[in-house]
């Protein structure tokens, strides 16, 4: 009996301790997830919060992994060899496709984007996105051998006829640098569109086509417009900004080998139009955009999507060198595309233009030209075709790893792994999740559809509240929000918990909600960190230049210039304090419109804000200046009318240097590593 | 006391230069008359004189051909021109045309111009793109499509956009507010007035570049040099102050109140609504109406091309490389009119028929063999006598 009182007594007043303490304890820790979360439904779960959250320290090491994270590849001229630009290792890695691994890993820039060859192969151009330059590869060595300084966010790369030029398109600063390759100096910076993304030479070598990602600014309501940018080779000018109408996102464009068509990956949004469309399909349309060249060649658009089912997210399109077939990467499902050419060819021959007008939003004439949806592993990103075009590379962007599909058989042969992480954390899952559209009433869009690269689209939508057409909304960058709630611009959302819980899906995405596992690894992705990019093109070592500190000591002020004592709620300083430049509190700051509902708006953080245009709540600024030459005549949002116009110049540039407060304690020396050219 | 002494001295340094602008005058007088020459312009220059032997060094047009709305310019009020490859560009007071392939073509506000009023044109040599200065904007028209730049949308200092002028990826603006600096790469503006630059006001008529260096024609400032290198601004003002009359020649730029600067061959050249100045770096020197061939005194803009600087006044064309002359003024009551040729004291007059459109010129440029004129009453387009 002894024997079994030791056992049994440490048990019973366990059991009475439990009993005890359970009821309070549950009661306590109910309240505290629902304060935490700001909703009353999520489940008790402490590693939602106390593991997966976490941003630093040994549980975060413990609990998140690095990856490779695969973004576009080439293809050697004996397709022995893969390049593959891994965007989140900073390096190149190359691809034995016998052996099926990686052999060489040469170390890059920050975020790198794109890759061309040279002719003879031998040397690498890797663009990289968050350093402002290219890394220059010998690809006998594997060494870096050069960098040569670009533009803002260079992303898609191409060389000229002659290979003497290397073309750039950098996304942040919009524009188009042409570097020549025996100086490595940049020669001139061509205007190009909004956020280039895609740069390709035409099949005779004459003209350069450059793709944009963003709109053209116009005011809400305007048909969208997004520019195709051509470029003559030898004289290095814009012959012609084509506008592409109601559509965006247009990531790559690829040229059939005959010459005859130009095709580019698309998405056309309706976000002129109440997003109550969501449930009845159509409210983002998935496709590409056709250029036909020849003399007033038309840009025709037609619908990659089904009556039913959606393709999101198309990003990069490879076509074979018998120019029959066209694979086109959908990364927001998870497959590729792939496309007769000749079907679309005969379409177009048999089709007027008053047709060819409707098929741009008809969801069913995808099924004249095309022949398969092959499925790949999480977020295909960068396609390649060996030389011989019988196999089809694709970068499996959240998988680490490789497709290789056979362009005959038009199934998947193998997959190459990278080596990267081989454990999906709960943050990778949640980010898998951000850019799948497998939430989304028949797959229309991924949240990264309206936030691509987790940041904004540049779009104002007209969002489905319970009065239809009203609170026109500014979509909102997801960089940083985590450390700034709340959500929204009318602040209901405390928490990302709640902003992207029951209520997403009956708002915005019109499907079942979120499991608590996606809703915690959403979570977790968006609260651990999405970063801004460095802020290299206006404060790239931290040192503010004589401008940027007048304006510091206008958004800082306490007097205005007549040195009246400026009310502390009309100071910048006051609701967009440091690090994240917000207070995270609701303000009115005089721009409310006959059709918003809330009289406050949340005071959005401005770390990266050159980044973000168009502004205030509904879009209608369209520079930061409109902020207050336009919008800011009562003084509600900050004191500014007795600057001269050379002060609110100092301001604004003040504003655009604000960068992440992460680079802030980084050493200036790293930023500054990237930009030597030997 | 000293002040009676003081205008008894300068009422001397007037009278002492009259007698010899007399002179001047009475030779011209003596110059045959323009009906003495018939459809001069499609002769070549005979070669009988002096002064035209001295001409032979310096372009002359002729065989002038007119434009005003009867040919399809928006307006006859036409504010600058500029040669764009096989194009012309005209900014007239209703919109910017465009001639090509003997066609003329209108944008305004409706294709996105900033304000139909264009008084400065330029062109990016880097990229082609042209700049567009108006009186409500300043647009960049590149490959077809308008994009707007205005004192509530960017950095610019004023809507009032007198003169642009692009200096590989620097666009310089003078501009009613002051003058600005735009960075194409890096979209940045910069802004120059009184307040930080030395001027007189903030009001600038023109802006040129060259040599590593800005030149500002700011109204009652003189010029201002602004060094792309240093960053730094040195000014060149009248020594004598506004007075109206260059009391001591050659001192430095002969008055405050300047129009425009051009900076060519290692010149600058400096209009102003008193007359005219070159400088060489080192010394100035001044030109009027009364001393050389200069058309007038009242100069709204000159462009230098070479060795040789255009003059757009309110009384006709002139020409010079700082020694020779060539006038071009139409006749008041016809057509025709003459090319006046000017070296030292000696003169020549050329009948032209027809002659350049009117005498009041805003906007000249010269590219090869060709001369476009903007005045008041439509464009000339000259070509050069061989």
């Amino acid at each position: 009996m002894r024997k079994y009182l030791k056992i049994l007594l440490p048990v019973g007043v366990i059991c009475i301790l439990g009993a005890i303490f359970y009821s309070p304890y549950h009661t306590w820790a109910r309240k505290h997830v629902n304060l935490m979360t700001a909703t009353e439904d999520h489940p008790l779960n402490c590693a939602s919060c106390h593991l997966y959250l976490q941003k630093s320290g040994v549980i975060s090491k413990l609990v998140n992994a690095h990856y490779y994270s695969p973004f576009n590849l080439a293809v050697s001229n004996d397709g022995r060899y893969l390049y593959v630009v891994a965007e989140e290792g900073n390096t190149l890695l190359v691809v034995d496709t016998k052996k099926q691994k990686v052999t060489h890993k040469v170390e890059v820039g920050n975020r790198p984007h794109s890759i061309i060859l040279s002719k003879d192969g031998n040397t690498a151009y890797v663009s990289n996105q968050w350093s402002d330059n290219v890394s220059v590869v010998d690809l006998t060595s594997f060494t870096v051998t050069d960098t040569l300084k670009t533009g803002g966010g260079p992303a898609g790369v191409a060389l000229s006829a002659d290979g003497k030029y290397l073309y750039v398109a950098n996304s942040f600063s919009s524009d188009l640098s042409v570097i020549d390759i025996s100086t490595g100096a940049e020669r001139k910076r061509l205007n190009a569109g909004n956020s280039p993304a895609g740069v390709q030479i035409n099949a005779d070598g004459s003209l350069v086509f450059v793709t944009s990602r963003r709109t053209l600014s116009k005011p809400f309501g305007d048909t969208i417009r997004c520019e195709l940018t051509i470029i003559n080779d030898n004289k290095q000018r814009v012959v012609e900004r084509r506008d592409v109408k109601s559509a965006y996102i247009m990531e790559n464009i690829s040229f059939t080998p005959s010459g005859d068509l130009a095709i580019m990956p698309l998405v056309r949004p309706k976000n002129n139009v109440p997003t109550i469309q969501i449930e009845r399909g159509w409210m983002m349309t998935n496709g590409i955009g056709i250029v036909e060249q020849k003399p007033s060649g038309r840009t025709i658009q037609l619908l990659l999507d089904e009556p039913n089912a959606y393709y999101a997210d198309p990003f990069d399109i490879a076509i074979t060198p018998d120019g029959k077939r066209a694979f086109v990467s959908n990364a927001g499902v998870d497959c590729i595309t792939v496309i007769d050419i000749d079907a679309i060819r005969k379409l177009i021959a048999e089709s007027t233009n008053e047709t060819l007008k409707t098929y741009a939003n008809h969801l069913g004439i995808s099924s004249r030209f095309v022949l398969k949806r092959i499925r790949t592993g999480a977020n295909p990103k960068g396609l390649a075709l060996s030389p011989d075009g019988k196999k089809l590379y694709v970068a499996e962007h959240l998988e680490d790893r490789i497709a290789v599909i056979s362009t005959e058989s038009l199934e998947t042969t193998g997959t190459i792994d990278l080596g990267g992480s081989g454990r999906i954390t709960v943050a990778r899952h949640g980010r898998r999740l951000l850019n799948n559209a497998g939430h989304t009433f028949q797959n229309q869009y991924s949240c990264y559809t309206c936030h691509p690269d987790a940041h904004e689209d540049g779009l104002v939508y007209n969002m489905a509240s319970k009065d239809m057409g009203r609170n026109i909304t500014n979509t909102q960058s997801l960089r940083n929000i985590g450390d700034t709630p709340p959500y929204k611009w009318n602040g209901k959302n405390q928490t990302v918990y709640k902003q992207d819980g029951m209520r997403f899906s009956t708002v915005l995405t019109r499907t079942e909600a979120f499991s608590y596992r996606d809703l915690d690894a959403l979570a977790a992705y968006i609260m651990t960190g999405i970063p801004n990019p460095p802020n290299l093109q206006y404060n790239p070592n931290g040192e503010l230049t004589e401008s940027q500190k007048h304006g510091k000591a206008i958004f800082e002020r306490t007097h205005n210039f007549k040195g009246y004592e400026i009310p502390i709620v009309n100071r910048c300083v006051t609701c967009h304090p440091a690090p994240y430049y917000t207070n995270k509190k609701m303000a009115d700051v005089g721009t409310l419109a006959a059709s918003d509902d809330s009289i406050l708006f949340d005071t959005p953080h401005l770390n990266n804000i050159f980044a973000s245009p168009p502004y205030l709540h509904d879009g209608r600024a369209a520079s930061l200046e409109e902020i207050w030459t336009l919008y800011g005549k009562t003084e509600q949002h900050g004191s500014v009318n007795d600057l001269t116009k050379i002060q609110l110049n100092e301001l604004i540039e003040y504003l655009k240097a604000l960068r992440d407060p992460e680079y802030e304690q980084k050493s200036t020396e790293i930023l500054h590593a990237s930009f030597g050219h030997k | 006391m000293v002040i009676i002494l003081a205008g008894i001295a300068l009422a001397g340094l007037i009278l002492s230069k009259k007698p010899g602008h007399s002179e001047k005058n009475t030779k011209r007088d003596n110059l045959p008359a323009a009906s003495d020459y018939q459809n001069s312009s499609d002769v070549d220059l005979p070669n009988s004189s002096g002064v035209i032997k001295e001409a032979k060094a310096m372009p002359v047009y002729g065989h002038w051909r007119n434009f005003t709305t009867k040919d399809g310019l928006p307006s006859d009020k036409a504010y600058t021109v500029r040669i764009d490859g096989d194009r012309v560009l005209v900014g007239t007071h209703d919109g910017l045309a465009v001639y090509e392939n003997e066609k003329w073509h209108t944008y305004t506000t409706k294709d996105g111009l900033a304000h139909n009023g264009v008084v400065s044109v330029d062109v990016s040599e880097l990229t082609g793109d042209v700049w567009i200065g108006t009186l409500g904007g300043l647009t960049r028209w590149s490959s077809g499509k308008f994009t707007t730049f205005n004192q509530f949308n960017s950095g610019l200092p004023n809507d009032l956009v007198y003169c642009v002028y692009c200096d590989g990826k620097d666009i310089w603006v003078a501009t009613g507010g002051g003058a600005g600096h735009y960075d194409t790469q890096t979209g940045l503006w910069d802004i120059f007035t009184e307040q930080n630059a030395p001027m007189h006001e903030p009001w600038t008529y023109g802006v040129s570049a060259g040599g590593s260096k800005v030149y500002i024609a700011a109204w009652g400032g003189g010029v201002i040099e602004y060094d792309n290198k240093t960053k730094r601004f040195r000014d060149y003002t009248d020594p004598d102050g506004f007075m109206e009359i260059d009391l001591q020649p050659d001192d430095g730029v002969v008055h405050d109140i300047t129009t425009a600067t051009s900076y060519n061959d290692s010149i600058l050249w400096v209009s102003t609504y008193f007359g005219m100045s070159r400088y060489d770096g080192k010394n100035w020197k001044g030109y009027f109406n009364t001393d050389s061939g200069l058309a007038s005194n009242f100069i709204n803009f000159l462009r230098a091309e070479g060795r040789v600087v255009f003059v757009c006044s309110d009384n006709g064309l002139s020409s010079t490389d700082g020694t020779t002359w060539v006038t071009y003024k139409k006749d008041d009551n016809s057509e025709n009119g003459k090319a006046i040729i000017t070296t030292g004291n000696e003169k020549k007059e050329i009948p032209l028929s027809p002659s350049i459109s009117h005498n009041f010129i805003i906007g000249v440029d010269a590219k090869d063999d060709i001369l476009w004129v903007a005045t008041s009453k439509g464009v000339s387009r000259g070509e050069l006598l061989k």
